[in-house]
């Protein structure tokens, strides 16, 4: 018995010196003591940004950017075709999808706010800025964004100002444009 | 959810390991009451492959089920995604070379072992806003589900769910497959029959690609597979009542429905004989469905 209470007092004089001495942990923390889902951009080093960062795409004079606030741009773009929120298994908040007939916007949130978390082309009906559609050769691509780029399965990424905006290219013809935020890639 | 296992008498006849797909689309209450078979949910959020392994690995430490039932969704997850998620997974299982594993497994490069020893270190800069509820929850928490199965009666119609973009690369990794591997091999070893299923979750999207790679494997280790994406007609899935998110996962109305479907499959098919009549047992499911009723009803009313 004398043993176990000696264990329990050498338990709780370890945890108290420990807290007491600032742990040197992280400080990351949700209101629930869980880790915040700042997981996102902050950590990643990028920290969300509500100017026009990296490469930008823009419909009908709405320029739509990468991790930049979502609201104003999602009022811009007026009222979607469809829209689809999926809830975190772990209750992190909602990611967003709005469907604009050629194109889907997504959100993410972080800390009670939506931010553009990526833009997919849904038919060649529109472009990027630099001209790219759908269904276009990859040879289109590299003329207009340079070989400057990583490749991953058929995947042509290019980065810029902690964005990436890709091109699936199958059977030398684009299949997948999207515009997409790193702030939600594993660390 | 994960410790509340470690209340349970141990001897179920089946054990759901997972992510959500598992802990919100099946109801072990149902399970008991038309087939009088005891099963337990060990599912938490996002539980990666690795995580199931282990905790299935823990789980045979305390006792030997028939059935094992692996949702197959975690096999598009190579590498570790979130802490908050990797927490919900392990700080619930109790001390083993299983929750060491776990972790060493699990651990995104910014996370600290120590940190798992002593959570309270992770969260040490909250200790100025501790109130009395913290201190209540660090030794005492209620119970939130029932035999694992987490409850929603809420009603979202599933609408405008996207489809699937086309990916670069189909393939499950290699990692993902080791874990299989050896979910498959641990089964064997212990008698225990691995079941392995895609739960009726329409989002997130399940690729034919990836459909094509779980029947292949399926088959090549003589394992049974249910794709219930394939069985929504079969159990009479309607996703515009049955759904309280718009088809991730499954209200209480469409988890009994799911959960009938597939106590006559492992009644029928897997031969589980029902075990109404043990005096033991009914009691501790009296005690249990009255509480699964009475959670019924609370949320009924507050809808």
């Amino acid at each position: 018995m004398r043993k176990k209470y000696l264990i329990l007092f050498g338990t709780v004089a370890c945890t108290a010196a420990m807290l007491f001495a600032g742990c040197g942990g992280k400080e990351n923390e949700g209101e629930n003591g869980q880790p915040t889902p700042t997981t996102a951009a902050e950590q990643n080093g990028n920290k969300t940004n509500t100017g026009e960062k990296g490469y930008l795409f823009k419909y009908n004079g709405v320029t739509v950017g990468i991790d930049m606030e979502a609201a104003p741009i999602i009022e811009a773009l007026g009222e979607a075709d469809s829209y689809y929120e999926a809830p975190s298994c772990a209750f992190e908040g909602m990611d967003k999808m709005y469907t604009y007939g050629s194109f889907e916007v997504d959100t993410y949130e972080q800390n009670g706010k939506d931010y553009i978390s990526s833009v997919v082309f849904k038919d060649d009906m529109i472009a990027t800025p630099e001209g790219v559609s759908l269904f276009m050769k990859k040879e289109d691509v590299t003329k207009a964004y340079g070989d400057t780029y990583t490749e991953e399965h058929g995947m042509l990424i290019y980065e810029k100002d902690g964005m990436k905006l890709k091109f699936l290219i199958e059977d030398d013809e684009v299949k997948l444009i999207e515009y997409a935020t790193t702030a939600l890639d594993v660390q | 959810m994960i410790a509340e296992y470690y209340d349970e008498k141990k001897d179920h006849d089946v054990i759901f390991i997972g992510d959500c797909e598992v802990y919100e689309n099946f109801t072990p209450a149902l399970l008991w009451e038309e087939y009088g078979i005891n099963s337990y949910i060990r599912g938490s959020a996002q539980q990666l492959i690795w995580q199931s392994y282990y905790l299935l690995e823990d789980t045979l430490r305390y006792e030997t089920p028939d059935v094992v039932v692996f949702n197959i969704l975690s096999m598009k997850y190579n590498e570790p995604q979130k802490e908050a998620y990797n927490r919900m997974s392990i700080d619930g299982m109790r001390w083993s070379m299983s929750k060491v594993k776990n972790i060493q497994a699990s651990m995104l490069s910014s996370e600290n072992f120590l940190d798992y020893v002593f959570p309270i270190l992770r969260y040490h800069s909250r200790i100025t806003e501790l109130t009395a509820d913290d201190f209540k929850y660090l030794f005492y928490r209620d119970k939130v589900s029932f035999n694992g199965y987490y409850m929603r009666v809420d009603v979202k119609p599933a609408l405008n769910v996207p489809e699937g973009r086309p990916l670069a690369d189909y393939r499950f990794g290699e990692t993902a497959y080791e874990y299989l591997d050896k979910i498959t091999a641990l089964c064997k070893e212990k008698g225990v029959e691995l079941i392995l299923i895609k739960a009726p979750s329409l989002y997130p999207y399940w690729y034919d690609e990836w459909e094509e790679q779980m029947e292949e494997y399926a088959k090549a280790n003589g394992l049974r597979y249910i794709n219930f994406l394939e069985l929504t007609e079969e159990c009479g899935l309607d996703f515009m009542t049955d759904t309280y998110d718009a088809g991730l996962h499954l209200n209480l109305s469409g988890a009994q429905k799911v959960t009938h479907w597939f106590g006559r499959y492992l009644a029928e098919e897997c031969g589980l004989v029902s075990r109404r009549g043990e005096e033991e047992l009914e009691r501790a499911w009296e005690e249990k469905l009255a509480s699964y009723y009475a959670e019924i009803k609370r949320q009924k009313e507050q809808e």
